[in-house]
């Protein structure tokens, strides 16, 4: 399996497209997967898995190239990257950033997946006791998380997540086979994909938004290439790499944190844990590692709620849950019984991709700098075309591009007022997960609500599911004060 | 905070659209009684976007406005005209696809994209756009056997 060479060519392929894309100032790993995630369809199943999650790893790596070479980050993740990475670069070391962000991404991947390898089943194994009521309490901690996924605002959150909501009630009523919302269209029956959401909410909005502002590039292409660490600048920067590591498997952990949040803490600890802090910000290479070995470990641990639970606890979780789910795999322990070959496909492309990455980040540098100087013109026209292009594929019909251009739509405006994605696409992806056990498990109660407090997974699920809430209303009063007794002061 | 409060408006509007959609959905035979029906779980919806709403634009009446605002974040993102003028060309590819089919389609995407990214017209966009659209086409509809939408030409 490991080898076999479909496989090993969907994890070259993923992960190539992976770091180009997102070496693609603006275009984030959730954005670049969500381009491939319609050319993906027409692939077995377990290549298409392994070309997303690959492609969620090269993204990590793409995305710090930018940051080195013009202060642009690829990703938000690689932010914490330009501190030291770019000031690598003033000082003539631009190959070495790239190689130690390109050795980083290696340590801080393989980590990533021994954690997701050793966590995921076992934790997929608690959801076989599950009952309608368990997975109603499931869905509404996935739903609760919106409480940290949102911000500045817990009350967008709680709005974005209510339309995404309204979106998964569209199509025919998984209980009583009622159409809902469907305007007589045969084409909303199925209801709404959350493919089609994603890609209009990250790849057009993103298009809509930076149409007709000027790119940055640089000028200095054909000189640079990557310098892998040796062995002594290796034992160097351990110290900050198990940093990474560590910050990286807790934040994975934690769904709504993410690889952004990860690589800045990574970078602040390694920094206390230094024994040359004073280095940091001043062309650091621990200053590099220690966040690009985060982003690229929260890569792989991001998934592990999402395999074990089918909750995605961030941008790039919720694509690849799209790609899951466009090829009927539900995740959870189901998934590990039905359609092994589809977690271990996973396993082993993610390992492939790991360790091919040295040689492909090395490789296609120059493609990536070639890449970041495109005249936008072009860029934005085919990403549109391949957008266009990808979309169609899934089913074949003009009407899902409609579905993509007004998700997109609706996604200018979310930026625009301030209101955050992710939460609409738990509401889009959760939605049914949650209607149809409530209604399931009142059916079997004759209506009692009591049920849900008989079950105690329910219980754990909820409790958890108001103390997240609360913590975040306390969080957001308690900034809202400070703010306030700032202003008065 | 002005944009907030537009917002509120705007998300009130969704919900009372969704709220009077959702009259319209029929009953079941299958319904149960003392157990929610189709029709629940989008009045529920349509409520509490209401209050979120109601709630938002209270907020910002009665919150100061915020002073300066990033304005640097405002200069890497395109005015609102501007960016649905993008999405304009977007929507304008759906008839173009089905009726002059798809190469022709993206070999006009192609262009007219450039040309609103401020690219002057000449022969190397052209050549770009027609080497593009090629392809496209290869890919898509040649090696992973898609069928695009075809037009009056037949391709």
């Amino acid at each position: 399996m490991l080898f076999t060479t479909p496989l090993a060519f969907a994890a070259l392929g993923g992960l190539t497209w992976g770091v180009l894309g997102s070496s693609m100032p603006g275009m984030s790993a959730s954005i670049t997967m969500a381009l491939l995630l319609p050319f993906t369809y027409t692939l077995e199943p377990t290549l298409a898995i392994v070309m997303l999650a690959s492609c969620y790893i090269g993204a990590e790596y793409g995305g710090s190239v930018p940051a080195i070479l013009i202060r642009t980050p690829g990703t938000n993740a690689a932010a914490a990257t330009i501190l030291d990475g770019y000031e690598m670069n003033r000082q003539g070391r631009a190959g070495e950033a790239l190689g130690i962000s390109l050795w980083s991404g290696v340590v801080g991947g393989l980590w990533g997946l021994l954690m997701l390898i050793l966590m995921t089943e076992p934790l997929s194994r608690l959801a076989l006791q599950f009952r309608p009521t368990s997975y109603f309490g499931l869905g509404i901690l996935g739903l609760s998380l919106i409480a940290s996924l949102t911000g500045k605002s817990l009350l967008k959150g709680m709005a974005a997540a209510t339309v995404g909501l309204m979106v998964s009630t569209i199509g025919t009523d998984p209980m009583s086979g009622v159409s809902r919302f469907t305007f007589g269209s045969p084409d909303l029956l199925e209801g709404i994909a959350p493919i089609f959401v994603m890609v209009g909410l990250f790849a057009v909005t993103e298009l809509m938004t930076r149409s007709g502002v000027k790119p940055i590039t640089f000028a200095g292409a054909g000189s640079i290439r990557v310098r892998l660490p040796k062995l002594p600048m290796m034992r160097k920067i351990a110290r900050a790499q198990g940093v990474g590591c560590a910050v990286g498997s807790l934040e994975g952990l934690m769904p709504g944190a993410g690889g952004t949040l990860a690589s800045f803490i990574a970078y602040n600890e390694a920094k206390r844990w230094s024994k040359e802090p004073e280095k940091f910000g001043h062309g650091s290479e621990e200053g590099v590692a220690a966040p690009e070995t985060a982003n690229n470990t929260v890569a792989s641990t991001a998934l592990i709620p999402l395999l074990s639970f089918g909750i995605p606890g961030s941008n790039s979780a919720a694509v690849l849950l799209g790609g899951l789910l466009i090829h009927g795999l539900v995740p959870g322990p189901r998934l590990f019984e039905e359609n092994p070959e589809v977690v271990i496909g996973l396993y082993a492309g993610s390992f492939v991709a790991d360790i091919a990455q040295i040689l492909v980040g090395a490789l296609i540098l120059p493609v990536c700098i070639w890449l970041v100087n495109r005249p936008k013109p072009y860029l934005s026209g085919f990403i549109l075309a391949l957008i266009m292009s990808g979309v169609y594929t899934v089913h074949m019909s003009l009407f899902d591009l409609g579905i993509v251009m007004t998700a997109g739509l609706l996604g200018y405006f979310m930026r625009y007022f301030g209101f955050p994605f992710l939460p609409a696409v738990l509401g889009v992806v959760l939605g049914n997960l949650v209607e149809s056990n409530y209604r399931r498990s009142l059916a079997l109660s004759g209506g009692e609500l009591s049920i849900f407090l008989e079950d105690p997974i329910s219980i754990i699920f909820l409790v958890l599911a108001v103390l997240i809430v609360s913590a975040s209303l306390f969080n957001e009063w308690r900034v809202a004060t400070k703010a306030r007794k700032e202003r008065t002061a | 905070m002005r944009k907030d409060f537009f917002a509120s408006i705007g998300l009130l509007l969704i919900a009372a659209i969704y709220y009077l959609s959702s009259v319209g959905i029929p009953t079941s035979s299958l319904d149960e009684p003392g157990v929610p029906g189709p029709r629940s779980l989008p009045t529920v919806l349509a409520g509490i976007l209401a209050i979120i709403a109601m709630t938002l634009g209270v907020r910002a009446l009665v919150s100061s406005p915020a002073r300066g605002g990033s304005k640097e974040e405002k200069e890497d993102e395109a005015p609102w005209p501007r960016a649905l003028g993008m999405l304009l060309i977007a929507v304008l590819y759906l008839p173009v696809a089905s009726f002059l089919g798809y190469p022709i389609a993206i070999f006009l995407l192609l262009v007219t994209v450039a040309i609103y990214e401020r690219r002057k017209p000449d022969w190397r966009l052209f050549a770009v756009a027609g080497g593009g659209a090629l392809f496209f086409w290869f890919v898509f509809a040649y090696m992973l056997g898609v069928r695009q939408p075809e037009g009056i030409f037949g391709f």
